[in-house]
Parts: structure tokens; sequence; C-alpha cells
């Protein structure tokens, strides 16, 4: 099982997840790579994603699965030559097995490219709309710590089963900003993996499987 | 790239299907060259929509394949997309590079329908152009349009500077040609348009004398016409969301009521060779996983098991589902469905009986529908009937014939296979009489008329278990018939209309008759005086436009309907319709 680590930038924030994967089955085609399918009546090419990103987010830490007998060198190679370069592979690793991120995957870094340095992270409070109905959440759980590393705010939020999505507290900063912030202000720069009372990078974690 | 990059993103984050607006497609050409001219390609739908045309691909790759020009694309923002742009203040911008609509040099309609012409009104007002041609200075784009509405462009003539009627694969580039040198060289815009008047199948509305004829512009290279190897993969599902194979233009077949198979004479194929080529470069280059081979009535290409002697093999080796639509019953082949997805048979008899069939020249008899025997025997479980409603010399009879076939199938079906459970659906159109067809002179039923066709066959068809029923809105037929072959005061009820909030004129939920009504009534008009039946003597808002097929024959043709006699297949030898003239048909 080969991962190619990869970046969702620019015009590609806007492609949705369900898109996306129509054009990952397009990209491994136009790229000739040779990927194994899933027995039975209805066999399906083995590929796997990390969790979706909310679209317009950016992103230079996204994860892809592909289950083939190629090397990783010309997976790497194939794949760039057969996609804009706003979703461009960086890196690839090889695992003995399905290192299954969806499930494994428990936290991720955001950057904020807004002009706040820092925020009281305590309380934390996020209000969207859901069926119809405003919702006001404390979500300060779910932060699980700020940085503020080149100057630029980033913040670790819960991803995988409990998740905060990132354009939820963007808006939040918008409406303290009396501003409309764009989506595509904001990067995932990593994703993490639980471990014992700790997150490991994933670029560590698929190392190791 | 521009300023407006950062005000689009913006906006992109509070809009449904964001992907529609921002470009960046797979195979997109190089947006820097130098260039000495540069034209934005203007599709009045939605971007799903305009991403599955055919012709807009066709002539995209055409221009930027071309060292001097590039093309660009702009399709019709959804509601919220437009709404947000006037609020922020911004204009309509092209896909690639997002330049406003404003600063190209040409922009170029593609008009594939009558209910889009509001749709153009509504692109140009928020590119913040004006509407008529005589309205736009030299510091606006010239403005092109084309696509199958050129049939008569007369209700849009006096939007546009020109309109190219037929092909536009080559006249698109001599008219770029001349544009980009009348600017180099300082010249007026009705300078230029003077020098475009020349070319073949360009018609200039503003200097068109009467009497004088534009001669339609026909490929007649087909073998080697350009074609997109490399098509844009569309960054969300698109309506047809694969890669189409022309594998010829024009049609055999010469069904009485249809535009397409007159307008797209002489009949042009391309050899089998060369399409699995292209076809196979398309898959290579853009990864589809269906590959579709689009014709008028694909079933009767003369190379088809070549073809698929090359393809199916291909396709089955890149896990590419090979899809063929449209089968004419006539040329159904058990081995052509026996390697395509079972999942539901098309079919279009069109008339429900044989009498009528006759009459519309559609040869389909009923001992061909008996084939579909097969089908059903290889484990097609459900049919997709088309038909059309109100054509000429239609009685109650022809009409419950519809219901008979339907009874006809599903024994069939029983008979092969010992049991119930045959879906059909049945689809009813609204013939439409259009230019350029030997029914241009019919009369549109009426529109209580219609409704009293509908309803009838409604209510024959509830009695027969598994079959359902869809057909098309009377009100759109009729107003789609009235533009089809409306004439130069209809500028002034599209724009009247689009005013009065018609746009999206082609989504039932957007259709708005009322407004379109006013329109009519507003400028003095009825729909009526277009739907009506037109003298054989009467100059038609088209006749200026030499299609190739002369008007006599056109006639001849009326006539052998009304007697119920057919016309035989081009392929069985040449029925002297005159389209030679612009070019060999190579299937007689
Ligand atoms: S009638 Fe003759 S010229 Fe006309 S389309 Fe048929 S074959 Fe071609």
């Amino acid at each position: 099982m080969l991962v190619l680590k990869y970046v969702k930038r620019a015009d590609s924030c806007f492609i949705s997840h369900i898109d996306l994967l129509r054009h990952v089955s397009r990209i491994l085609r136009r790229a000739d790579i040779p990927v194994k399918f899933s027995q039975g009546f209805n066999p399906h090419a083995l590929v796997f994603f990390s969790s979706p990103l909310a679209v317009g987010v950016a992103s230079i830490a996204e994860y892809l699965a592909v289950d083939t007998d190629m090397n990783g060198g010309e997976l790497f190679e194939r794949y760039n030559l057969a996609v804009p370069v706003t979703l461009a592979a960086i890196e690839t690793f090889e695992c003995g097995k399905n290192p299954n991120l969806q499930g494994k995957i428990t936290a991720a870094d955001y950057v904020f490219d807004t002009p706040f340095r820092q925020i009281d992270l305590s309380g934390f409070q996020i209000e969207y709309e859901k069926k119809g109905k405003t919702v006001i959440e404390d979500v300060s759980d779910k932060i699980y710590g700020s940085t503020n590393a080149d100057g630029r705010f980033a913040l670790r939020l819960a991803s995988g089963n409990t998740s905060l999505r990132p354009d939820r507290i963007l808006s939040e900063l918008g409406k303290r900003l009396r501003t409309n912030l764009a989506l595509s202000d904001i990067c995932k720069t990593a994703q993490y993996v639980g471990t014992d009372g700790g997150f490991e990078d994933v670029d560590e974690y698929l190392k190791r499987v | 790239m521009n300023g407006y990059n950062d005000k689009l993103y913006k906006i992109l984050a509070d809009v449904e299907k964001p992907a529609r607006y921002c470009g960046g497609e797979w195979n997109t050409p190089d947006m820097t060259k130098p260039r000495k001219a540069d034209m934005c390609f203007c599709f009045p739908e939605l971007y799903e929509i305009g991403m599955s045309n055919l012709g807009v691909q066709i002539l995209y790759d055409v221009i930027n394949s071309d060292k001097d020009f590039v093309a660009e694309r702009c399709f019709a923002p959804a509601a919220d997309f437009a709404q947000k742009l006037k609020e922020d203040n911004l204009p309509l911008l092209s896909l690639e590079t997002k330049k406003p609509l404003k600063d190209f040099t040409v922009l170029g309609f593609s008009i594939g329908f009558e209910l889009l012409y509001t749709n153009v009104l509504y692109m140009l007002d928020l590119a913040g152009i004006p509407f008529y041609a005589a309205e736009r200075g030299d510091e606006y784009p010239i403005l092109l349009a084309g696509g199958p509405c050129a049939v008569n462009p007369e209700p849009f003539a006096d939007f546009f500077d020109i309109i190219v009627c037929g092909e536009g694969e080559e006249a698109d580039l001599n008219i770029l040609r001349i544009i980009a040198d009348g600017r180099a060289d300082g010249a007026s815009k009705s300078e230029i348009l003077k020098r475009v008047k020349g070319v073949e199948g360009a018609y200039v509305p503003s200097l068109h004398k009467d009497g004088e004829k534009v001669v339609k512009a026909v490929i007649r290279d087909f073998e080697n016409a350009p074609y997109p190897e490399k098509p844009l993969v569309p960054n969300i599902e698109a309506v047809h969301d694969r890669a189409t194979l022309e594998l010829y233009r024009g049609c055999a077949s010469g069904c009485r009521f249809c535009q397409a198979g007159f307008w797209y004479r002489p009949i042009r194929e391309r050899s089998a060779d060369r399409c699995a080529e292209l076809g196979k470069n398309m898959i290579e280059n853009a990864g589809f996983g269906e590959m579709s081979l689009c014709s008028l009535s694909t079933g009767d290409y003369s190379e088809l098991e070549r073809l698929e002697d090359i393809l199916i093999p291909y396709c089955e080796r890149k896990r590419v589902n090979l899809a063929l639509p449209s089968l004419r019953i006539s040329s159904f082949k058990s081995d052509m469905a026996r390697h395509s997805r079972k999942s539901s048979l098309t079919f279009a008899p069109e008339a429900g009986t044989q009498r009528l069939r006759n009459v519309i020249n559609k040869n389909v008899t009923d001992a061909e529908l008996d084939n579909l025997a097969e089908a059903f025997e290889i484990g097609y479980d459900s049919i997709k009937l088309y038909f059309m409603l109100g054509l000429p010399t239609e009685t109650d009879e022809d009409i419950a014939g519809i219901a008979e076939i339907c009874k006809r199938l599903k024994g069939l079906y029983y008979l092969k296979r010992h049991k119930r459970g045959l879906n059909i659906s049945v689809s009813c159109a609204v013939f439409i009489p259009k230019p350029c067809t030997p029914f241009q002179w019919e009369e549109q039923a009426s529109f209580e008329e219609m409704l009293r066709k509908q309803n009838y066959l409604r209510s024959l068809l509830r009695e027969i278990k598994g079959v359902s029923f869809s057909w098309h809105g009377a009100e759109t037929s009729v107003l789609e018939a009235a533009l089809a072959r409306g004439d130069r005061i209809q500028s002034k009820v599209i724009e009247r209309a689009y005013r009065l909030g018609a746009k999206f004129d082609a989504w039932t939920e957007q259709f708005k008759w009322d407004a379109w009504t006013q329109a009519f009534a507003d400028c003095g008009l009825t729909m009526q005086e277009y739907t009506r039946e037109r003298s054989v003597d009467e100059i038609l808002p088209w006749d200026f436009i030499d299609t190739g097929v002369s008007k006599t024959y056109l006639l001849k043709e009326r006539e052998l309907g009304y007697k119920e006699k057919t016309t035989k297949n081009c392929r069985e030898g040449c029925n002297g319709c005159g389209a030679l003239k612009l070019g060999r048909c190579t299937v007689c």
C-alpha cells in the first residue's frame, strides 16, 4: 500500500470531497497507475482518503492511500504528471498495510491567515445553522491548542469522529472583526493520529506502519 | 492573474457548487502565451450543462491550438452567484484568468436552444455590456453567436455583430484573424465587420441587404477535422461527464421533423480507425471512466462493427464504460447491447402507428419493434420510449398506437422471460415545426389541443401496468415554436421578457409563462402569429441562409409526407437534396 501526501490549494480548494473522489479515479486512469480492485460483484478501486476537507479550505497535508504494486517513486512521478499543480503530491510513504487514516486521525492543524495573533480559547463559542435552527456551541474542548509560529495564527482542532470545522471558527473570527473572511485564508498544515494522551504527526505514523 | 482572484475567492465560500466558477480544470491550455486576440466562449447555461457541450469543447480546442489566439470560457452563473457579483460590484469574469468579459477582443456565444435567448442578455447584463449591437461602440468586444440556433438567427440578430451560420471550426478562426488584423491596424468596428462579411458562414446583421444569401459553413475534410483530444475535465459532475466521440455529422435517415438531420448535411463520416484513435487519446489524456459514441443515429454508422472491435477490448482493459446511446430500433444489434451496461434500452419510434411514422419518415416498422425481443432475452428489464405528440396529420388513433406499442412490448417480454415486470417509460415531446425541415411551414397544435392529446394518452397509459409517462410542458413548447420561427422584431420581445424576469427558461421551475405572454403583448404581438401555418410562398425569416438543401426538396418531402410515402435512407443512394454542392456525402 502506497500513501501519497498531496496539497489542495487555490482553485482546487473549491472541489468538493465527492467530486474529488471522481477526479482521483480519472487521475489514476490517465496516470496509468495499476490500482488493485476489490473482489466481488461490484469491484471498486482500492483507494482510501483521509477525512474530507471543507470546501474552500486549502491544505498542504492531505493523504491518499493506493493499493498498487507500483513503487513509490514511480507512483509519485506519474501522479504528478496527471494532476494540476494545485493538487500536487509532495511525498510518498510505503506501508505494509492499509493505514486506515480516516479511522485513526484525531486532530489537524490549521493556519488562519487573519489579523488575529492570539485569541482567548476558554469557553470559545461558535454559532451556526443546523436544520434551519441556530445552534450555539462551546467548542473549547475541541480546540487542542494554539500556536503563533512565524507570526501566523494556528489552531489544532479535533478531526475525525468528533471534529470541529475550521470554517466555523473562521466565521466566528470574521464576526469579531466585522468582516467576511475568505475560506481560502485557512490552510490545513498537518494531521495527527491519536497516541496515549498525545498526537503523532501522520507522516511519522506512516513511516512506522 | 489579475486582481479579481481574491475578490472571487471571498464570494465562492458562500455559493452553491463554487467549483463552477473557479476554472483550473485539467487540460486547460496555456493561458499565458502571446496572442493577437482573445475570445471568451460564453455559454448561456450553467457550468455543468455547458461543459457537456461538444461544440464548445471543439471550438475551444480549435482556437487554443492556434498559435495566435487564446480562448477562455464563461457560463451563465446560478442566481446565488449572480447576486454576490452584484453585491460586491464585480463584473462577470472568465473562468481561466478571471478577466472581465468586457475586456476581451471577442465574445462568442454558443446558442443551442431557443429557451436560452434570455440567458444571453442575463450574461451581458452581468458583464456590463449593452444588449444591442447598435449601442456598442469600438470600446466593447465584438459579439459573435453560433450554434444550432443559427439556423434562424433573426430573433437574436440585433444583439450580435456577427453570427456564424453552420460549423464554426474554420469560420471562427477566419473571423478571428480578420478581427485581430483589423484591431492591429486600427480599423473601426464597422470597418472590421465589412471585412468579415465575405467569410463563408458569416452573417453580419447590420450590413445584410435584402436578397443577399449567407452560405452555411461546412467542414469538408471531416476525417481530419480538429477534435478535442485533450478535453477539459469538469470540476464538478457535468450532465455528460465522459469522453464523447463524434462519429459523423449529418444523418442519412431524413426524418422530416428533425432540424439537425437537415442542417448538418452533407453527411460526413470519420473512419473507425481515426475515431478509435481520438477516443483512446481522450481517455489517456482525461481519464474519463465512460465513453459515448455520439452522432444523430449512432447505430447507422457504417464502420460501427470495426469501431466496436477496437474500442470494446480497449475499454474493458481500461475499465471504461462504453455507452451506446440513442440506438435506432432498425439498427439494433444485440451484439452491441450485449457489451454495454444493461441498465435501460432507449428507443425512439416517435409515432404510434406505421401510418404516422411514414408521414414523418421515421423508418421504424412494427416488425422491427419485435427485434427488441432479443434484448429482453439477454437481460434488459426496462426500456425508454420517445415519442412526439402533435405531429402533422396526427389523429387520436395514432396516439392510441403509442399505448398499443407498450402492450406489444409487454407481450414480447412475457414470451421471452415468462414473467411480467418490464418497466416502460414513455416520454413525449411536443412537435415543434422547425426551420430548414420539410415541416417548416406546419402549424403547431394549439395549447389547448396539446393538453387534450397529453391527457388522452395519459388516460390510455394509466391502464397498462409498469408504464410511466412523462411529457414536455405545452407552454414551453409553444414558446420554443414561436421563437424558432421568429423574426427580427423578436429581439424586443426577448429583451422585454428578460426585463420582466425571464431567464433560465429551460428550467421548468424557473419558467415564467406570464412574463413571456406579456412580453409578446407589450410588443404588439402574440405567439400564435408565429405558431400558425405558413403559406409556401411566404418569405420566411431564415430563407436567406443557403443550407445546401433546396426549398424545392423540402417541399417535395412535405408532399410525400402528406401522401404517407417514405424516402429511402441516404445510405441506399442519394435522394438529391442539394447538400452535395457544399461538400461530398461520404455515405452514398
Ligand atoms: S440526399 Fe444526397 S446530398 Fe442530400 S444528404 Fe442525402 S446523400 Fe447527401
